[in-house]
């Protein structure tokens, strides 16, 4: 559409100028995606969002401060306190080295920039390259030169995509996007050449990719399908084969450098399908050259043979080494793509998180807006032609609808395959009706504003080609497409741009009130407590404690540890007694929660718990049970009617400790649960309030040492309310000392 | 001269901690001023050895044990007073808040006075229990003082009094010809708190009883205790290692108890040992005796000079070594662990992975110190892990020293390369083999000529 605006201007442009207008056009493109990306700095400031990107950060500065050597051997004693976290071996270094190198650059040019305006301003930057890449794909898809320029515009304003790339949105995602496109479009051009350089070159992106993100593996079983669909077409191609062996060899042998991947693509299932089609591309060039070699009666009875002995000796080894323990079964998250129940059941922690649950609907019309009726026409668009890189679109567009339909996170993966299909059919759709009228041969890229005048003169008054319907279809798409724009716009802006580290509110009188507990918090910890103290939480707030409390702690966002993470779950699920040891055994110095019961925050522990709850019980099901803690009629109640177990567990006694204090007697109220609390509070003996921000919100507390002279916490804290010990007159045996 | 100056205030300083390590100040809490002739020779002997002692009674209304939060006394005496609570000034809660704030108490009770409820209260919160009603007396048919309760046989003689167990240090025990005598005990049972220690334990005879009650005979369901089970002074060491003692016979404190001479049944007259024992109970109670110091923690890698570093790998060869000192009355001498109990180190990560002996090195005998050190290899596992000496003995303060290392996991240059590795040359002779035929291949691709074209040979 733009293309289409700017030619207007100019008229007939030349080879030359309609390259300088490309590139001004893109260049307006990436600012466009770069600018929608601000909302959250403007609003609130260049900070750091979310959970996941305060570990990155973190990682970058220990990256500019010690190194790269020192930063690939990186043993973290801060996180997973008392195991320790081999950090530099488990993670993806591709978004920290990116980060590092951009800002060594630019201190080489003597441009003194902070390393977290990089972090902040990073995905932003690389969502101007993403748009670029998609401008690329597309070009390889099409004739149409307004197609490339389509997509790259969809691409850069997304809301797919923008979810995860606002400013301050440092995460592996930010850079990966980019690589996963770039990728496709170095494949394609592959295989369209049968070019090893491009093989080379798609090969040495997806090492880069790999080194970025754990969802490299989309790459590596997409490529794979692309060339077994291929062949099952019947369209084996010298071509494909150098370009997916290329890829191949020197693809995986670079993902084997990343320590954290290692030898994962010639252990685990999920690369299996890349390695089964390397070795079936060798089968099928081997017969292809019998074939020219041997007649036809002969080959048949040999291609028989051949096949039936391969793919039995394949797979029969494939079970075995299976079965043997070398090759690693599918993981726990494969198999939550194929049944979204399977990860309630047996891996609690991986349905915990929000984002790997089911997508809803609505939630696709809100990422993608009228993208998602553009796809399906651009499917068929492209079906009807089917060249070989069609096929690949096609495939990745059923490929990815499934998966984002199964996870929320995934519609990431989706959206640059729904951009690139869109703008196909977008820029079809507009060159039909603007510029192929029979009489209009002189200007066929007439833009929009020339096209009804001359439309005028052929004055057909019927068909693809009369004014009207000419007038219809374009207004129409011009209204779709602003609405589009002003569609996304609104998404990032309302929905996109929370760092959700800091909440906005709005007063009474509509200005903008900002609830900081949080960094209140994590600042509090900064300063009065010991630098080596260990902090307690839930492992959601890990990361940030990390990164802005620079504090140790038991566990966080990196959930490589089930059972630490069940302790964490069984201490802060149990009695006072039972906690008290795990927490002294682990050294906690303190305990952190989460409470919104009286800012009406809902995304706090009270209502995280019964994960916590399930995740414990997984690991210790006599001790920890879910059942206890729902009522007899089966409701999770925190009121009056709480069970027991709920009432003497850490984390209830900690959310309402002196809570009731705030109140009135016998008002207190949690705003979250909607609920009436008991006008008694719960009493705490083994630990102390420490900290409590201005709303409540975390709430920090002290673990208590051992008794000074040896008795339990609870008859040292009845003893303190000046409760007296009952004069104990036994009857029974006698205890005795032993000495 | 600044140095001069410092040096003499350290000297000064060192003359008045000479007396006991936490300090001079002791307050003696009694019912009247006056009594404390009575006691004339304890107190001669605790100003002797430079206690600074105040003399007080619980009505008093200046009685502070605390200023601004911080303590006025390190050490108390409590003697037998014949009020029912030791009033506001020193309620149970202060007194426990004296003891967690490191200060040092010594309860003496009598059983011609009740203990007062506070005491009560406070030695229950230790572990520590008294009989019924605040009062009780131990008598012994079988050892007890010929001469002064030949009809009562309420002044028990001990002697041959060993510790507890073997292993411990024998500083309250006494040897078979030595005697003391315990004039109107109270008895005293002990929970099964480990911090508790008894000193003197009753005769396996002796029984407690209610003298104003139980006049006649004692129903076993009442006995208080009998036996072993009847301690006769405790010591109890708070986890600060704040001391607080329980005697249950005051008067075996007092001067005349200290010249007398007893005799037990069918023995002759002996002279007692109970100023030596006075005077060892008052120096352990009040920190002059048993006082461990942890001089210097040293821990490096085996053939490096950089001492305590912070992080190890795994497999490292470390040397570890502490060197204590005990305090010895007024002088820090070298601290001999018994030989079959040595110190001992845990390189420890939720569970100790190591649980080492450590062994004392050769010290010449000016050195105030002992050092103890072991050598150990890190355990194949990385992770946060202390190096930790955990010393808690019986009358002796407890050593508690962690040294919390990380130890990492190998760096990726730190593995040997593969050409060290005998099983890898078959790989390495793979490689050499595929590469070199490639380089022929290519060469003699390039340099062949290509054959003529067989048609044109025909023609």
């Amino acid at each position: 559409m733009a293309v289409a605006q700017q030619n207007a201007l100019l008229g007939p442009p030349s080879q030359s100028s309609r390259t300088l207008l490309r590139v001004v056009i893109l260049l307006f493109i990436a600012g466009a995606a770069i600018a929608s990306r601000l909302f959250s700095v403007i609003r609130f400031e260049s900070i750091i969002h979310e959970f996941d990107p305060w570990f990155n950060f973190r990682a970058t500065k220990y990256l500019v401060a010690n190194g790269f050597y020192k930063f690939w051997d990186w043993f973290d004693d801060r996180t997973w306190h008392p195991l320790g976290r081999v950090t530099g071996g488990t993670l993806y270094p591709g978004l920290m080295v990116t980060s590092g190198v951009i800002y060594h650059i630019l201190q080489a040019l003597t441009i003194p920039i902070d390393i977290r305006n990089i972090c902040v301003l990073l995905a932003p930057a690389f969502s101007g390259l993403t748009a670029f890449a998609a401008y690329l794909l597309t070009n390889e898809m099409t004739t149409s030169p307004s197609a490339g320029l389509l997509a790259a515009a969809f691409m850069g304003i997304a809301p797919g995509y923008i979810s995860r790339s606002v400013a301050g949105s440092y995460d592996n995602e930010a850079i990966a996007i980019f690589l996963l496109v770039f990728t496709f479009y170095l494949w394609i051009k592959a295989l369209k050449l049968g070019s090893m350089l491009w093989g080379a070159l798609c090969a040495l992106f997806y090492g880069y990719m790999v080194a970025s993100w754990g969802g490299y593996a989309f790459i590596t079983c997409i490529l794979p399908l692309h060339a077994f669909v291929l062949i099952c077409m019947g369209r084996y191609s010298r071509r494909l084969y150098v370009s997916y062996t290329t890829w191949y060899a020197l693809g995986t042998l670079a993902s084997m450098q990343i320590p954290f991947v290692g030898f994962l693509p010639v252990k685990t299932s999920e690369h299996m399908p890349a390695l089964g089609i390397f070795g079936f591309l060798q089968l099928v060039g081997f017969i292809d050259y019998v074939r020219s070699a041997i007649s036809g009666r002969q080959f048949q009875a040999f291609l028989i043979t051949v096949l039936v002995a391969t793919f039995g000796i394949g797979l029969a080894g494939l079970v075995a080494l299976t079965s043997l323990g070398y090759i690693a079964p599918w993981g726990g998250r494969f198999y939550s793509l194929w049944d979204t129940g399977y990860a309630k059941v047996h891996i609690p922690i991986i349905a915990s998180v929000s984002e790997h649950q089911p997508t809803a609907w609505p939630a696709f019309f809100f990422d993608l807006n009228i993208l998602v009726w553009l796809l399906p026409a651009g499917i068929w668009l492209l079906y009807k032609e089917l060249r070989d890189e069609h096929v690949f679109v096609i495939t990745y567009a059923l490929c990815g609808s499934y998966f984002a339909g199964v996870m929320v996170r995934l519609m990431l993966t989706l959206t640059p395959i729904v951009c690139v299909a869109a703008a196909i059919a977008a820029s079809k759709l507009l060159d039909t009706y603007l510029v192929k009228s029979p009489s209009q041969t002189s200007t066929s890229e007439a833009g929009e504003k020339k096209a009804p005048k001359s439309a005028d003169k052929t004055a057909s008054p019927l068909g693809v080609s009369s004014m009207v319907s000419k007038l219809t279809i374009v207004g129409a798409m011009i209204v779709y497409l602003l609405m589009f724009v002003s569609h996304c716009t609104w998404v990032t802006s309302n929905a996109y741009s929370s760092p959700s580290v800091v909440l906005a509110s709005r007063m009474p009188d509509g200005s903008q009130h900002i609830i900081d507990d949080y960094r209140e918090a994590y600042q509090w910890l900064r300063q009065n407590t010991k630098e080596d103290a260990k902090i307690m939480s839930w492992w959601d707030y890990g990361y940030q404690i990390g990164g802005m409390a620079d504090r140790p702690t038991l566990v966080d966002n990196n959930t490589w540890n089930n059972t630490h993470i069940a302790t964490v779950g069984k201490a802060m699920s149990s009695r006072e007694e039972v906690s008290y040891p795990i927490m002294r055994q682990h050294e906690v110095d303190y305990v952190l929660i989460v409470f919104g019961g009286l800012l009406g925050y809902s995304g706090d522990d009270i209502n995280k718990f019964l994960w916590m709850v399930r995740i414990a019980e997984g690991i210790w099901p006599e001790e920890v049970k879910e059942r206890d803690f729902f009522t007899a009629r089966g409701e999770y109640r925190v009121d009056d009617g709480a069970t027991d177990t709920m009432k003497n567990s850490l984390m209830y006694k900690m959310s309402y400790h002196n809570y009731q204090s705030m109140f009135p007697p016998g008002k207190a109220a949690d705003r979250v649960r909607g609920v009436q609390l008991p006008s008694e509070g719960p009493v705490l003996n083994t630990i102390e309030e420490a900290y409590t921000t201005e709303n409540w919100i975390i709430r920090i507390y002290k673990v208590k040492d051992l008794d000074n002279v040896g008795r339990d916490h609870f008859s040292a804290a009845a003893f303190d309310r000046g409760q007296k010990k009952k004069a104990t007159k036994k009857r029974g045996p006698r205890v005795l000392r032993v000495d | 001269m600044r140095s001069l100056l410092s040096l003499a205030v350290l000297a000064a300083a060192s003359v008045v901690s000479a007396v006991s390590v936490t300090g001079n100040r002791l307050l003696v809490v009694l019912d009247d001023v006056a009594e404390k002739e009575s006691y004339s020779k304890l107190f001669g002997s605790l100003a002797d050895r430079g206690f600074d002692i105040t003399y007080d009674t619980p009505r008093s209304e200046d009685l502070q044990l605390f200023h601004l939060g911080e303590r006025t006394y390190d050490h108390i005496v409590f003697l037998p007073t014949k009020v029912k609570a030791l009033g506001p000034k020193l309620t149970p809660q202060i007194l426990l808040d004296f003891v967690n704030a490191a200060g040092n108490i010594m309860v003496a009770l009598s059983a011609t006075t009740p203990a007062s409820t506070s005491t009560v209260a406070f030695l229950a919160e230790l572990g520590i229990s008294l009989p019924q009603e605040r009062t009780g007396l131990v008598v012994d048919h079988f050892n007890y003082d010929t001469v002064s309760a030949s009809e009562k046989h309420d002044t028990l003689v001990l002697h041959n009094s060993k510790p507890v167990r073997y292993d411990m240090w024998d500083v309250f025990s006494l040897r078979d010809d030595e005697f003391l005598a315990l004039p109107h005990t109270v008895g005293h049972t002990l929970g099964a708190g480990e911090l508790l220690t008894p000193i003197l334990r009753a005769p396996s005879t002796a029984y407690s009883y209610n003298p104003k009650e139980q006049t006649e005979a004692v129903d076993p369901d009442d006995l208080f205790a009998a036996g072993q089970q009847l301690a006769l002074a405790s010591a109890f060491q708070a986890r600060n290692s704040a001391r607080v003692t329980v005697l249950g016979s005051a008067e075996m404190l007092q001067d005349k108890w200290f010249d007398t001479k007893v005799a037990v049944e069918g023995g002759s007259k002996v002279s007692t040992k109970n100023a030596e024992f006075a005077k060892t109970l008052t120096g352990w109670t009040f920190q002059e005796l048993g006082v461990l110091r942890v001089e210097e923690i040293e821990h490096r890698l085996k053939d490096s000079n950089e001492t305590n570093p912070e992080i190890y790998r795994i497999k490292n060869e470390v040397h570890y070594q502490i060197s204590l000192s005990e305090y010895r009355w007024d002088a820090w001498v070298p601290f001999n662990a018994n030989p079959n109990d040595p110190p001992q180190l845990e390189v420890s990560m939720l569970s100790p992975f190591h649980r080492l002996n450590l062994a004392p090195e050769e010290h010449s005998a000016t050195d105030r110190t002992r050092t103890y050190s072991t050598d150990l290899i890190l355990p194949d596992q990385h992770g946060i892990f202390n190096l930790r000496v955990n010393y808690k003995r019986p009358f002796y303060t407890y050593v508690d020293e962690k040294c919390t290392v990380s130890v990492r996991h190998m760096a990726h240059d730190e593995w040997p390369r593969s050409f060290v590795i005998s099983g890898a040359w078959p790989w390495i002779s793979g490689i050499g083999a595929t590469v070199s035929g490639f380089v022929m291949f290519c060469a003699i691709w390039v340099y062949s000529k290509p054959a003529a074209p067989l048609v044109k040979k025909t023609q």
